[in-house]
């Protein structure tokens, strides 16, 4: 399905575009005008103005020819998610198990041309059996109006008159077949294969092959093929925002109804706008946990619908789920009511009441409306999950996270940030002492996607370790730690000392009160560890006059100096409340 | 006398308008500062705004230990803490008694963002409380967010961070929705107790900390709470210590500028001062 040249006008006028090659200037393509004129790509340019004096020109665009034949592929896997560009004119399309969806493959062909045609493509369709032989007979045997469409098994028939350059040769290769009198496909079949393979190599028996559909040739699809898809086409293009929730509603319950079959929840989607100039606009999103409430995935895709230009009008939409998780049927509460909220109050504080808080609020306009249905996800059990999910599809998934303790002496490594999607660590790692062990551990211990997720049940405060007070407890923290560290000009009297001066942010501060050394070393067991530079810091508390704390830190042993070494370096680590 | 009844009737009826406590009050356990609070400490449900002061605006530091104080006695549910800059750092929460394991962090660049994200926030009555860290609010978004948090019940801290003086210049006088105005400052710490004795340096019998212009050992932190602005309260200021590992704080004492208070609030420090520490 040879696709056009992009940028080239469509009028009567002969036009050609114009590579470089070795040198010379050849023609990469003709429009009809100059095709009739007897102009053919891979002329010299030279030879076709001789032609055609009047030959309209202009620079061959490979890159933005390729880019659009990628997006007449994606617009293609309307017709089925395995979906590729196949060369630099054709689109691939596996049309096994989706053809009976347009009422069998001659009227799927017939819609594919009619659609292209209105795009301004003028396709040559061929639908066999093969890769290798729908290769050949789109480009050597359909015609502009006229598909290629043998019957099943009627293949090794269709390609027998065809050249021999239908079998995806190299030219070379085709002219040395050519030499010897091999002209048609149909010629080499009754060729003995051990001869014709000792005699031009391999490569022609295996491409005959392939035509014939004797080996098999897979499909690797444009993108990932999605797990569960549902389409929904309408009868002219579709424009109205309203159209489109409906659309959205049909799409997600037909998908639910599959999920709830079979017992999944979906994780990420696709929801993919087919537009009728060719161009597909995709909502993507994930949620924080599986879901197959119908509301709630409604209500997210919706909450991204204004992210979509329609152009001049949908034709398809196809919502495809790339990602499921088992979720087990929930077993509804028989009390509608929510739990009663526990609230431990200080001692000697003021009981407060808290009222039910009314389920819908009913809320002045929001500058960025989200269409009705988009709050619907309330009251899916769940916690906060549901307000996790809206806040992922506006913001992406990676914005959310939580605070999760890690055993490390290193202060930005002792609390990081995981996705909020993903199970609180069901059990930090020990602190990493032996070896290559500790590594090990300490990799494995990075937060995967866990099948069952149970967000919001929280950690307890084990895990951070004793802060402030007690024998065993470490110096206080602060509490906004800035990684990387900000460098900051310090000046000190003495080696030990902490500065009694330094500027940080272009602002000076004088230390009034200092707290310290507290040394940390790095972990020198690890591989990481071993090769940081700053080997070993001293963290001091500095108080400036205004009482404000800050956490300080010199990289280097304080001894080295003018003596020798690179002087120490000071650093700003944290700013304590 | 009916004319003095109705009046009555009537200011009642007016400091209702105003003080929509419909949630509950979550109070300080400070007699001084509850007293300047309508309805005996912070309305929940409600939006408060807590500003910092000098190079503080920035960070934000002592703002999120105050509302970590707070947010530690609001019960266990989850937080919704909206945020330009992951820089909450967990050991540090835990100081302040919120157990970090209750945040859940939204990381958003711009101001708009976080004003959605912590909107939608309060509409999840699931939450504990919602936190958002932002530059600009104006005065719609503020209402809204307001009008939102009285709905659901949910209660909003706004922490103002301001990168630019300009900006900070024009957002800390204009006026907003907020039930509350906080700013919170660090004050110099108290001296600490219970040093070692400093080895003596040079002649005077001065320790060598004092020569260099700082001393060494930093004792509890303390903390200006000044409530800028409180509908239907009075406006005041208190100096308190920080708040501790159960999330309260307490007025320090010693210091001359401090509001009266009851003198068993304050924990009477016998000796305090800096001559005490080289008794060796």
């Amino acid at each position: 399905m040879p696709g056009p040249s992009a940028g080239a006008p469509a009028d009567e006028r002969p036009f050609a575009t114009v590579a470089a090659a070795a040198g010379r200037r050849l023609v990469a393509a003709v429009n009809p005008a100059a095709a009739a004129a007897g102009l053919a790509p891979g002329m010299p340019l030279a030879d076709a103005l001789s032609f055609l004096p009047s030959l309209a020109t202009a620079a061959a665009d490979p890159e933005a020819d390729g880019a659009a034949l990628h997006r007449l592929a994606e617009w293609c896997t309307r017709y089925s998610p395995w979906t590729a560009p196949d060369g630099a004119d054709g689109v691939k399309i596996e049309i096994t198990g989706s053809a009976h969806l347009w009422g069998g493959e001659a009227p799927l062909a017939a819609d594919l041309a009619r659609r292209l045609q209105r795009q301004g493509v003028a396709p040559r369709i061929a639908i066999a059996g093969g890769l290798g032989a729908a290769w050949a007979l789109a480009r050597f045997a359909a015609g502009a109006g006229e598909p290629a469409l043998p019957a099943p098994g009627a293949g090794r028939d269709a390609l027998a008159p065809l050249p021999v350059e239908a079998l995806r040769l190299d030219p070379a290769m085709a002219a040395g077949l050519r030499r010897v009198g091999l002209r048609r496909v149909g010629e080499l079949y009754p060729m003995p294969r051990a001869a014709l393979a000792r005699r031009f190599g391999e490569a022609v028996a295996r491409r005959l092959d392939l035509a014939l559909g004797y080996a098999p040739e897979p499909l690797s699809p444009l993108a990932e093929a999605p797990a569960r898809r549902v389409r929904l086409s309408f009868a002219e293009p579709v424009a109205d925002p309203a159209d489109f929730l409906r659309a959205i509603e049909r799409l997600t319950h037909d998908l639910v109804e599959r999920l709830v079959r079979e017992g999944m929840g979906a994780r990420r989607l696709d929801l993919a706008f087919h537009r009728v100039d060719g161009k597909v606009e995709h909502i993507r999103l994930g949620t924080a946990r599986p879901s197959r409430d119908p509301r709630h995935l409604a209500g997210l895709l919706a909450a991204r619908l204004d992210t979509v230009d329609p152009g001049l009008g949908v034709e398809d939409m196809i919502l495809a789920l790339y990602a499921a998780e088992k979720l087990p049927a929930e077993q509804l509460p028989f009390d509608p009511l929510p739990p009663p909220k526990k609230n431990p109050l200080p001692p000697g504080g003021e009981g407060r009441v808290r009222g039910a808080a009314p389920a819908s609020p009913q809320l002045p306009p929001h500058p960025n409306p989200l269409p009705p249905g988009g709050r619907g996800g309330d009251h899916v059990a769940g916690g906060i999950a549901p307000l996790l999910d809206r806040l992922g599809a506006r913001l992406g998934l990676d914005a959310l996270s939580r605070l999760e303790p890690r055993a490390s002496h290193i202060p930005e490594r002792a609390s990081v940030n995981v996705p909020a999607g993903v199970n609180p660590h069901p059990n930090p790692p020990p602190l990493a002492g032996e070896g290559v062990h500790g590594a090990i551990a300490a990799l494995s211990s990075l937060p995967r996607i866990a099948p069952t997720l149970t967000f919001p049940r929280m950690r307890g405060r084990e895990g951070w370790g004793r802060v402030g007070v007690g024998v065993n407890a470490k110096p206080p923290r602060p509490i906004r730690l800035f990684v990387p560290p900000e460098p900051i000009a310090a000046a000190w009297l003495l080696p030990d000392d902490p500065p009694f001066h330094f500027i940080w942010r272009r602002r000076p501060y004088r230390v009034r009160r200092a707290a310290g050394p507290e040394r940390i070393a790095e972990e020198w067991w690890t591989a990481e560890g071993s090769a940081s530079v700053d080997a070993i810091r001293d963290y001091y508390r500095v108080e400036d006059a205004a009482g404000r704390c800050f956490w300080l830190f010199r990289a280097g042993l304080p001894g080295s100096g003018p003596s020798g070494g690179p002087p120490p370096r000071w650093f700003m680590h944290g700013v304590f409340a | 006398m009916p004319r003095v009844t109705s009046l009555s009737a009537l200011r009642e009826r007016i400091r209702r308008l105003e003080q929509p406590v419909r949630h509950g009050v979550l109070p300080f356990g400070v007699d001084a500062i509850d007293d300047a609070l309508p309805g005996g400490g912070l309305a929940l449900g409600a939006v408060h705004e807590i500003l910092g002061v000098g190079g503080d605006e920035e960070d934000a530091a002592t703002a999120s230990g105050f509302v970590a104080g707070l947010l530690a006695r609001l019960g266990a549910e989850p937080v919704l803490w909206c945020l330009k800059r992951a820089d909450l750092y967990g050991p540090g929460l835990l100081a302040h008694g919120l157990d970090p394991g209750r945040l859940v962090l939204v990381r958003a660049a711009r101001d708009d963002d976080i004003l959605w994200a912590v909107e939608e926030g309060l509409r999840a009555p699931d939450l504990a409380a919602a936190v958002g860290e932002i530059g600009r609010l104006p005065m719609v978004a503020g209402r809204r967010l307001q009008l939102a948090a009285e709905r659901s019940g949910v209660t909003l801290f706004l922490l103002r961070r301001w990168r630019n003086a300009a900006v900070a210049a024009a957002e800390r006088g204009r006026p907003s929705a907020a039930v509350t105005r906080w700013r919170v400052s660090a004050l110099p710490s108290a001296p600490p107790f219970q040093q070692p004795p400093l080895p003596r340096w040079g002649r005077g019998g001065e320790h060598y900390g004092d020569a260099r212009g700082w001393e060494l050992g930093i004792g509890r932190p303390r903390w200006r709470m000044e409530l800028l602005r409180v509908r239907g309260g009075a406006p005041g200021a208190w100096d308190v210590e920080v708040a501790d590992a159960t999330g309260h704080v307490s007025l320090s004492a010693g210091l001359a500028d401090r509001p009266a208070a009851p003198a068993e609030q304050a924990a009477p420090r016998a000796g305090a001062g800096p001559l005490s520490r080289r008794a060796g």
